[in-house]
């Protein structure tokens, strides 16, 4: 499964830059088709339009556009990796044979967590390079500027670091959920509802009045969205109520970290206590 | 005396309301084969759980060369090896693979043990095929084979023959013997009572959590058995028979009466028949079998008297 996630990631944030360089283009086409006929003229704002959306996909846009199609796709992947790796070894019963050898449960846990972190930071930095792959021969096809800024490495090693730092409350609470219920289905199924249900009650809540930015500020999603900023990343869009709404970048990670500590605490307290049988 | 290997003393889980195991007390020795039965929900599992650290006692402390599983669990698990309830191993990994990941997490020489295991427990020429294509014999294999990876004094063994033919069950009595003679202290689980009584030094039986019969097998099948009589008049003979002190049950059939007690009174029985004027056509005394003891105590409802010490 880790490898299918990875090639995934790969694929698409590779074949993005294709899919929308050609949609781009194809609309330009048709504008262009629309004012040389007699009855038709283009407004000009519309091409201009379309041509600062090629520009997104110039190499130098690569942290911003590539690094938020990794970021969103990432979470959703990781939830259910998480939810995997800690359920499977309930349904398979290899927790017993593992913890009966002696292992420490705390260790048992410690491991698995650093490999799921170490997994995220593979899959976006893998989603990097291949949407700047994807960025590079789209641009030479399309005459974008090529170049990339001075610190672009170093621009890579910090974002990369922020965007795995936001999958980490995913991260612990499929892995709450996984322990919790003993089941990688029921870890998949209630974190992927938890993500999308957290992020769309918080998008609500703001769309329909600026003021309840500040409740939907504790939540997750709006503090992950504030982080991803820092790097022009926008997973998801924009956010309602505009980016003025979003939590201070600082703040925004004390909670991140906060709910990434509660989870992984909670996860850790049941583990320790739990009866490990078949049942 | 040799070493103990494992110990019990009062170990306990209560699941709310219900008491699945209670005060069990066990014993396992180097270089012995200890039985432990009891019909399904006894309480078997659950006390193995608690010995190897994954269920958390309510009361009473199990130990492992000494240790405590739960105050020093590390160390005491080191002296383990155990197949619980199933062997399990990662699907997606090949059978050596698994028991590399293992010896990993166990350290020290496991990883050198690894191909001669499989080749003790004839997996080598599978080794490298993914777990999920094993046979359930195929597996067993793999488990026993995961249990001697540090060499352990203690070696736990869950239903180790389940789904093996009859001559893989035979191969695993023999390679449980085996362990004994290399001076592993063995506790195997079974429901296969044949099994138990051709290869177990002792055996406990646990019923409703209560460990209700220890010894070994003569200990707990001794004083069990019945006296078969051929006689010409079965109602009469059952009367004096039933006077006797230490016949626990007679029945009449025609033309016998069928006597449960030990099978060592045959002549006792005669004379009490031919005092007074029946003589018998035959006596057959018949010793209970291992299984007939264990389904006596164990349909008694789990607080009959123990068979054995």
């Amino acid at each position: 499964m880790t490898w299918i996630l990875l090639l995934f990631v790969v694929l698409l944030a590779f074949a993005l830059y294709f899919v929308i360089y050609a949609s781009v283009q194809a609309q330009i086409q048709a504008l262009h088709g629309a004012t040389a006929a007699p009855s038709g003229t283009a407004p000009p704002e519309t091409e201009a339009q379309l041509r600062d959306t090629l520009q997104t996909l110039r190499p130098a846009q690569v942290l911003g556009f590539g690094l938020s199609v990794v970021s969103g796709l990432g979470s959703v992947l990781l939830i259910v990796l998480t939810a995997s790796v800690f359920g499977n070894e309930f349904t398979w019963g290899t927790l017993r044979v593992i913890l009966a050898l002696g292992a420490p449960r705390e260790g048992f846990l410690a491991a698995k967590y650093v490999a799921i972190v170490l997994h995220a930071t593979l899959l976006t930095l893998l989603g990097v390079v291949t949407a700047l792959a994807g960025s590079e021969i789209v641009s030479s096809i399309a005459g974008l500027d090529p170049a990339l800024p001075g610190t672009f490495a170093t621009d890579v090693i910090v974002n990369v670091g922020r965007t795995v730092f936001t999958f980490l409350p995913y991260i612990a609470l499929a892995a709450l959920i996984a322990v919790w219920s003993k089941s990688a289905g029921a870890g998949i199924a209630i974190g992927l509802v938890a993500y999308f249900a957290e992020g769309i009650v918080m998008s609500v809540l703001v769309a329909f009045n600026t003021d309840y930015a500040t409740i939907a500020n504790l939540g997750v999603s709006r503090n992950v969205s504030a982080v991803a900023r820092l790097a022009g990343s926008t997973p998801g869009g924009a956010p309602p109520g505009g980016a003025a709404t979003l939590p201070d970048p600082g703040q925004a990670a004390l909670v991140l970290l906060a709910y990434t500590a509660l989870f992984v605490g909670l996860t850790i307290w049941r583990f320790r206590a739990r009866d490990v049988t078949s049942g | 005396m040799r070493d103990v290997v494992l110990r019990t003393r009062g170990v306990t889980k209560r699941f709310g309301a219900l008491t699945a195991v209670d005060h069990v007390d066990l014993e396992v020795r180097r270089g012995e084969v200890v039985g432990l039965l009891g019909p399904n929900g006894a309480g078997k599992s659950t006390t193995i759980g608690m010995i190897l650290g994954l269920v958390q006692p309510s009361d009473g402390t199990a130990e492992v060369m000494g240790r405590d599983v739960w105050r020093d669990r590390e160390r005491a698990l080191a002296g383990a090896g155990a197949i619980v309830e199933t062997p399990a191993f990662y699907p997606y990994l090949s059978g050596r693979d698994n028991l590399m990941a293992l010896a990993i997490i166990r350290g020290g020489a496991a990883r050198t043990r690894v191909d001669p295991l499989l080749e003790r427990v004839g997996l080598t020429a599978r080794a490298g095929s993914k777990y999920r294509t094993y046979s359930l014999g195929m597996k067993q294999r793999l488990g026993i084979a995961s249990t001697l990876l540090a060499d352990p004094p203690l070696v736990i063994l869950d239903e180790p023959a389940n789904g093996l033919d009859p001559a893989g069950q035979r191969e695993i009595r023999e390679l449980v013997r085996e362990l004994a003679e290399e001076d592993h202290g063995v506790l195997l689980a079974s429901h296969l009572l044949y099994e138990v009584e051709q290869i177990c030094d002792r055996v406990l039986v646990i019923n409703k959590g209560k460990l209700i019969a220890s010894g070994t097998i003569a200990e707990v099948t001794a004083g069990a058995g019945t006296i078969e009589i051929a006689l010409s008049d079965p109602a009469r003979a059952a009367a004096i028979l039933r006077r006797l002190p230490g016949v626990a049950e007679v029945r009449e059939t025609e033309g016998q009466v069928t006597v449960t007690a030990e099978p060592a009174r045959g002549a006792e029985l005669n004379r009490a028949l031919a005092a007074a004027g029946i003589y018998a056509g035959a006596i057959v005394p018949r010793k209970s079998s291992l299984e007939d003891v264990f389904l006596d105590i164990t349909e008694d409802g789990g607080g009959g008297a123990p068979a054995g010490s």
